[in-house]
């Protein structure tokens, strides 16, 4: 009994023991919420951090401090020479790209997040237009802390499905992967807001091209699925069967939500290689303008059919330009992978094969409801 | 042959408590990070070698069974010294210790380094090796079957880390998994070989065997147990393969413990430094087991106390954690210490049967003919 009781002694000393380790309080800390990479002279890159400082007497500060290092790590420490406080990177939300730095290669700092650990695998990734340390310092006159902001900002927009998900985890999965290749949002200053105004699309570590936000439904509806979602569109002239409409008009303004959607992909002919892409939506519509009688069943049927023809038309201009500058942000090359056995698909060779693809679009589009007013 | 291990009821255990002993002893440091080791040879296929290698643990375990029988109540180094006669039979006696104990301190050194990567860059080895060793002296000083109820806990309060594979699945994408068996059958089986460091600890059924109550009633818990680990081998290689990439993969050093860096509750922000602590409570039958192990074969060499032995033995261990520092040292360790144990626990148990089958057959006639004489 007694021997117990000798290393019962040890172990809780050694417990306590344990409180000896360094210790992060928050208010001894600064909390790093925001990065953003800018490339800076001579091979060195241009860190803007944005620090939020805890303070339990007054109200919290933001600090948005800009430093030039060889390294990432460098830069922290050159913001910590300007700080009271500790920085930690624990709290991190977001990691910003500046666009000039995006077209070169980002495998950088895919790689410094992902092998710190303090950083998590869920932080959302984009991509600035312009240069990211004017667009974080610019005082913005509703925006207190613009870390804070810009997390909340990608984050409800992912949420509600308008914005197409980037976290470090997926555009690492992407980046690493063959014959896929990532996409990120694109964040720009528009007067006093914050916006996010596109898609960017790489191939490989580079930025290629870039795609209008409102083309983000179409991106995410080839990528995956929808949940949630809403969209309008407009159907133009040629696209409306004259039947339907009650009196004459150039074009029709529609909105649908609580979208669901799933794509299925086959593998036609691995040598073309040709793909079909079948998409089923199922929603509910909100708006028509100018009227369509939804009583009718015949007509209802026509306004589906139009809109199939209009989002199928999208999406197949939508790949057509990711086509052109080679950047299968879909996944069409995981796909083949997965089904042509010993392919031994590299990402070049996907690349040269991803031109000349041809893919057979179809959309299955089926109006589960209107609104409480007809 | 020698005698059997005389023992009072009071130290036996029931063959039930085998499921837990053998699933404890198994389940280690080893599934923090062994997908990337096995996909590397194996690629998307790499869920076969997982497969493999459990059928495999079951074909050794039935080997090791029918060879145990034979002996009726003994354990390995029993057999070994029966088999070897006294001077070769203790020098494989005398391996076999220093086999548990390189087996136990890998353990420990791992998961410092896990600890330190994830959590405590600054902390220093030696503190954590010898908070760690501490904790296995005082389960060793309880003997088996308070090493036995450590291993029962462990299982029962580490089930609710299983349901947290579920949360990957949201960006998991089963294409990743096609085709199958496209690679050729040989790097199928190599990957399978490099499971052999994450899938031991089943060999302590050579020595704890004796310490069963009821014998003839092993074989259920024993496979249960073995079965139980492979499925979730299984289970964690399926998501990890659906939800990495190949090349990220590849490049997660622990990819278990990255899988839950996904995970967030609002109460707890990042959910890996928990599932890091807590597999202290996973690692410690694995340790623990060793050690016993290792004491079993001392008893027969020396005549070495407990205590004496435990301490000893902790004492070298914390040595050698001083001595293992880097990453890369530790990794070398680990290379060699698995090409070694799968000689150890893969290829001898099934050729030490047919030893023993002929050597039993030999003595009984030995023994009919002296009778006849």
């Amino acid at each position: 009994m007694n021997k117990l009781k000798v290393t019962l002694v040890v172990l809780l000393s050694l417990f306590f023991l344990y409180g000896c380790v360094q210790t992060n309080i928050l208010d001894k800390v600064g909390l790093t919420t925001l990065v953003g990479y800018d490339k800076g002279s001579e091979h060195k890159i241009e860190t803007t951090a944005v620090i939020r400082e805890v303070n339990p007497e007054f109200q919290s500060k933001v600090e948005v401090i800009t430093t030039e290092n060889d390294t990432s790590k460098g830069n922290r420490m050159e913001a910590n020479r300007r700080l009271s406080k500790k920085i930690m990177v624990g709290q991190m939300r977001v990691v910003l790209l500046g666009e000039e730095l995006a077209k070169e290669d980002i495998r950088y700092y895919l790689d410094t997040n992902l092998e710190n650990a303090d950083v998590s695998n869920s932080i959302y990734m984009a991509v600035v237009e312009g240069r990211t340390a004017p667009f974080l310092t610019y005082e913005y006159k509703d925006i207190d802390d613009i870390g804070q902001h810009i997390y909340k900002l990608i984050e409800q927009n992912v949420r509600q499905e308008f914005m197409i998900n980037a976290t470090l985890h997926q555009i690492a999965h992407d980046y690493y992967s063959i014959g896929k290749d990532l996409a990120m949002p694109i964040i720009k200053r528009d007067q006093e807001f914050v916006e996010l105004s596109g898609v960017a699309l790489f191939k490989g570590g580079k930025m290629v091209s870039k795609l209008p936000a409102k083309d983000s439904f179409y991106v995410k509806i080839v990528r995956d699925t929808f949940k949630v979602g809403l969209y309008e569109t407009i159907l133009d002239n040629d696209d409306i069967p004259s039947k339907i409409l009650q009196k004459p008009t150039d074009k029709i303004t529609i909105a649908f939500d609580a979208i669901h959607s799933n794509r299925e992909l086959t593998l036609v002919d691995a040598k073309k290689p040709e793909f079909d892409l079948d998409i089923n939506i199922r929603s509910r519509v909100l708006e028509v303008f100018p009227d369509i009688n939804q009583g009718d069943r015949k007509s209802v049927a026509e306004l589906e059919k139009a809109i199939e023809k209009k989002i199928s038309k999208e999406i197949a201009r939508v790949i057509a330009h990711s086509q052109e500058v080679e950047s299968d942000i879909f996944g069409f090359g995981e796909k083949y992978r997965s089904i042509v056995r010993h392919s031994n698909l590299t990402r070049e060779k996907w690349h040269k094969l991803y031109k000349d693809m041809k893919v057979n679009v179809n959309v299955k589009f089926v109006i589960l409801r209107d609104g409480v007013f007809e | 042959m020698t005698k059997p291990i005389q023992l009072s009821p009071k130290d036996m255990i029931s063959a039930y408590l085998l499921f837990f002993i053998i699933h404890g002893a198994q389940v280690g440091v080893g599934i923090q990070g062994f997908q990337r080791i096995i996909y590397i040879d194996a690629r998307q296929d790499a869920w076969i070698s997982v497969l493999i290698a459990g059928i495999a643990t079951h074909i050794v375990t039935f080997c090791m069974i029918k060879t145990l029988e034979i002996y009726g109540s003994n354990d390995l180094y029993g057999i070994q010294i029966d088999i070897f006669g006294k001077w070769i039979g203790n020098l494989f006696n005398l391996m076999y210790i220093v086999y548990c104990f390189v087996a136990c301190f890998s353990v420990l050194r791992n998961y410092i380094e896990v600890i330190q990567a994830w959590l405590f860059p600054s902390i220093g080895t030696w503190f954590l090796s010898a908070t760690l060793l501490i904790i296995i002296i005082y389960a060793f000083t309880g003997g088996l079957r308070v090493i036995v109820g450590v291993s029962f806990f462990s299982i029962i309060l580490s089930l609710w880390i299983l349901p947290m594979l579920a949360f990957p699945l949201k960006y998991s994408t089963a294409e990743s998994l096609f085709p199958i068996l496209e690679n050729d059958f040989r790097s199928i089986l190599k990957g399978a070989h490099s499971m052999t460091f994450t899938i031991i600890g089943f060999e302590i059924l050579n020595i704890v065997y004796p310490f069963i109550k009821d014998k003839e009633k092993i074989r259920k818990p024993v496979h249960l147990g073995l079965l139980l680990s492979t499925l979730i081998y299984l289970a964690v290689m399926l998501v990890s393969i659906t939800y990495y990439s190949g090349g990220k993969l590849v490049k997660t050093i622990w990819a278990t413990l990255t899988l839950f860096s996904f995970i967030s509750f609002p109460f707890v922000e990042r959910f890996e430094f928990i599932a890091v602590c807590f597999w202290m409570i996973i690692i410690l039958p694995n340790m623990c087991f060793y050690l016993w192990a290792a004491y079993r074969g001392a008893t027969r060499l020396w005549n070495i106390s407990g205590v004496k032995f435990v301490w000893l033995f902790s004492f070298f261990i914390f040595i050698c954690s001083l001595v293992i520092q880097t990453r890369t040292q530790i990794n070398t360790m680990n290379t060699i210490f698995g090409k070694v144990a799968f000689y150890v626990v893969f290829v001898y148990p099934i050729l030490l049967w047919p030893i023993a089958l002929l050597k039993k057959n030999f003595t009984s006639k030995k023994v009919k003919h002296n009778e006849q004489a």
